[in-house]
């Protein structure tokens, strides 16, 4: 390999590293049982997180902090879609059944 | 009614409740089914009439959350059986049951105001109280079925979160 060929493929893998980097995520936290799983999900700004409500009643997501996530109810069977932007660490519960307590970190 | 002698009488309606719970013999899959029924079908219909009676915004949005929860745990509850091929039966705890719900709208129905509020509000600390006590000592233990087990391991923690936020509720009433 060429000087020339060698820096060309090195040049195509940083851009392909620096895509991988970029590209947002999308997360699934699993709402089953009476809890959140997981129940502490790291993300990236950026990042989508799907909340799907697999139990047979309503839940929400509500977190204190501003720029958390803070659902309306959750039907059965449904979801709920947030695009975390800014940086931080977001306790939240469900205000339905306040036992219900995750935490999503956007970092 | 005191505040005293209403206490005492939850007290030995609940007791009552997981005696009867106790005393009788282990149900099967399909007694278990009819159980879970009536217990739901009991609290949506305390729900109903308290939120057509209630005045407190607290209370009623409980009662909302009640009827629209032990709805969905009916729902899932009888697509299960339906499933399994399995026709809820009754027993003397679905008896029971349906007996206390019964009593219990008939006592709810002649109060009013803050004596409705306060009736309603400790009649559900009780009946949460009674259903997860049923939960653990007759329900669980007993259910043959896998995925029937599952649904009730799984549904027990509402009960408890209910039966905390009726608490909170009745704690507030005082
Ligand atoms: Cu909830």
């Amino acid at each position: 390999m060429t000087f020339r060929m060698k820096a060309a493929v090195a040049a195509a893998a940083t851009l392909l590293a620096g895509a991988a980097l970029a590209a947002p995520a999308v997360h699934i936290v699993l709402i089953d049982g009476m809890q959140f799983i997981p129940q502490t999900l790291e993300v990236k700004p950026g990042d989508t997180v799907i909340w799907r409500n697999k139990d047979p009643f309503p839940h929400n997501v509500t977190a204190d902090a501003k720029g958390g996530p803070a659902s309306p109810a959750i039907a059965a069977e449904a979801s709920w879609k947030f695009t975390a932007e800014k940086r931080g660490s977001y306790p939240y519960v469900c205000t339905l059944h306040r036992m219900m307590k995750g935490t999503l970190v956007v970092k | 009614m005191n505040i005293l002698t209403n206490k005492l009488a939850l007290a030995a309606a609940a007791a009552a409740f997981s005696l009867t719970a106790l005393a009788q013999s282990a149900p099967d899959d399909a007694q278990i089914a009819g159980i879970v029924v009536a217990a739901n079908t009991v609290d949506i219909e305390a729900g109903k009439l308290a939120q057509s009676m209630t005045k407190n915004a607290q209370v009623k949005a409980f009662a909302e959350q009640m009827v629209t929860d032990h709805s969905g745990v009916n729902k899932q509850a009888v697509a299960l059986v339906t499933k399994l091929k399995v026709t809820p039966a009754e027993s003397d705890l679905s008896k029971s049951l349906k007996q206390g719900g019964n009593d219990n709208l008939a006592k709810l129905k002649t109060l009013k105001g803050k004596e409705f509020d306060k009736a309603y509000v400790d009649h559900e600390v009780a009946y949460h109280q009674a259903v997860i006590d049923a939960l653990d000592k007759t329900l669980i233990p007993n259910a043959k079925n896998a995925e029937l087990k599952e649904t009730l391991v799984k549904v027990r923690p509402a009960f408890v979160a209910h039966l905390e936020h009726a608490k909170h509720i009745a704690a507030s009433l005082k």
